[in-house]
């Protein structure tokens, strides 16, 4: 890997706020519930993650017991300054994300608005390569329009965040968010929360729920294509993080046929599926699987270009990928296009110089 | 032949692993419940991962049947820091997972407190 020659855009970093943090940011009585009542939002993951740390990088806890990705200067020193990126979008771990919440939208607004203010404050401000995604409560859909309003046109915020886990965002009533995305040049990312990816239940292993995330990634995909959120939104675009890459070529190849023989039920579909997709969907490389050259040019192949994935480490978690030894050895244009040009593209408020 | 004070014996507890140099290399020093002294190439044969920021702890073994958890061989595996990959400190470093890989190691001798390496 010629780290020395390529600077790396990295399109999934963790930042992490801890209540204690955010509360400066809350409004009352939001702040309230968390102070006084001790309110943590729900989790829903049955399972202790299984490996060293919990969902971080061991070695990415702060010294002083602090947890992975909440202090600037760490991140700084173990990753930005080592690698040596040239920038890094923040993808946050307000977990779950407001826009998971399976009730009090209020209280998930609050947060999403006090999550934005930190994040540019704490982070976005404070380095200059850190660009950041704006946080909404989708479900209540006119306060999230009423955030990306507020928050969309900062110079360092470069996509709406959502999150897979059970609402498809291609639904028609979520249209007015891409709406609003598209008028601030952000584009939409999606990263997994969690996502009952067993038929609307957990599976009984986390091996299990683990492997099948880009099954999740694969829906919500399918859903903003046939809902023709592409079509409605032609400078939209939409980034899927952490989902891996090798299920592309398959649902590329499984909606174009699926629109030959069914086109009539999609009519506002004006170009196939796998067009769309190559045009309007960016996908991050994390969590890699391990792949020869050969293995990874046969699917660069089938998915008829190159310009569809973008490098992510996905720091501090515990999946992370290394930029050096995560791909295998590339040819130098390539890697050029995956490391850093692909995202610069893909991203119109991410300096593409 | 080459070799190398790495530690002090009593730099590590049974159980515990520290990071050392050999020469240039960075190398892993774990020290086994029973007191026995290896080391090997301090990096993950994954992605590279300086495995002394990960643990010493056991492994659910292959005796292990579906929902019945098998768990012994406490102090003896090492997991990765990052991705949790397990290797066994007994049997030459190897991947629990996939056997055929494994950590490269040294030979490591004990002499008058000392814990040294030698290739």
């Amino acid at each position: 890997m010629a780290k020395d020659q390529i600077r790396i855009v990295d399109t999934d970093i963790h930042e992490r706020v801890q209540y204690k943090d955010i509360l400066k940011y809350l409004d009352e009585p939001f702040k309230h519930y968390i102070t006084n009542c001790n309110w943590i939002q729900e989790k829903h993951m049955p399972y202790t993650q299984p490996a060293t740390a919990g969902v971080d990088r061991a070695d990415a806890i702060l010294p002083d017991g602090r947890p992975a990705g909440s202090d600037l200067a760490f991140m700084q020193k173990q990753l930005l300054d080592d690698v040596g990126h040239e920038y890094g979008i923040l993808t946050s771990a307000l977990d779950p994300s407001p826009s998971s919440m399976h009730g009090w939208y209020e209280m998930a607004t609050a947060l999403a608005t006090a999550y934005n203010n930190w994040q540019i404050e704490e982070w976005l401000e404070k380095d200059e390569r850190l660009y950041g995604s704006v946080h909404i409560a989708a479900q209540d859909r006119d306060a999230a329009i009423k955030e990306i309003e507020r928050v969309g046109s900062h110079p360092k915020m470069v996509q709406v965040l959502l999150p897979i886990d059970d609402i498809m965002w291609g639904d028609p009533y979520y249209h007015p968010i891409f709406e609003a995305a598209q008028k601030h040049n952000l584009m939409i990312g999606m990263h997994h929360n969690e996502p009952p990816v067993y038929y609307g239940k957990w599976p009984r292993y986390f091996i299990e729920w683990h492997t099948l995330i880009p099954t999740a990634h694969m829906k919500q995909v399918t859903n903003m294509i046939f809902n023709g959120v592409f079509d409605k939104f032609p400078n939209l675009g939409l980034m899927m993080i952490e989902g891996g890459f090798t299920w592309v070529p398959h649902i590329m190849w499984k909606m174009d046929q699926q629109y030959r023989d069914l086109r009539h039920e999609v009519p506002w579909l004006k170009r196939k599926p796998s067009d769309i997709f190559k045009e309007q969907i960016r996908v991050t490389t994390q969590p890699a699987e391990e792949l020869n050259k050969k293995e990874f040019m046969s699917l660069i192949d089938q998915m008829g270009t190159d310009e569809i994935l973008c490098f992510s480490t996905d720091y501090p978690h515990w999946d992370y990928d290394s930029p050096t030894r995560a791909l295998p050895n590339l040819d130098f244009e390539l890697k050029k296009k995956i490391f850093s040009e692909n995202a610069k593209a893909f991203y119109p408020k991410l300096p593409n110089s | 032949m080459k070799e190398q004070v790495v530690c002090k014996t009593t730099d590590l507890e049974p159980g515990q692993m520290m990071a050392s140099y050999f020469g240039e290399k960075n190398v892993l020093i774990c020290r086994t419940l029973d007191g026995e002294y290896y080391a090997f190439l301090n990096q993950c044969t994954h992605q590279g991962a300086r495995l002394e920021k990960g643990i010493i702890c056991g492994a659910t073994t292959e005796q292990s049947k579906p929902g019945d958890y098998h768990y012994c061989r406490k102090g003896e595996i090492i997991r990765c820091p990052w991705h949790g990959r397990e290797f066994d400190i007994t049997n030459e470093g190897r991947m629990l997972a996939n056997p055929k890989q494994k950590l490269a190691n040294f030979q490591v001798r004990v002499e008058n407190e000392e814990v040294i390496v030698y290739k």
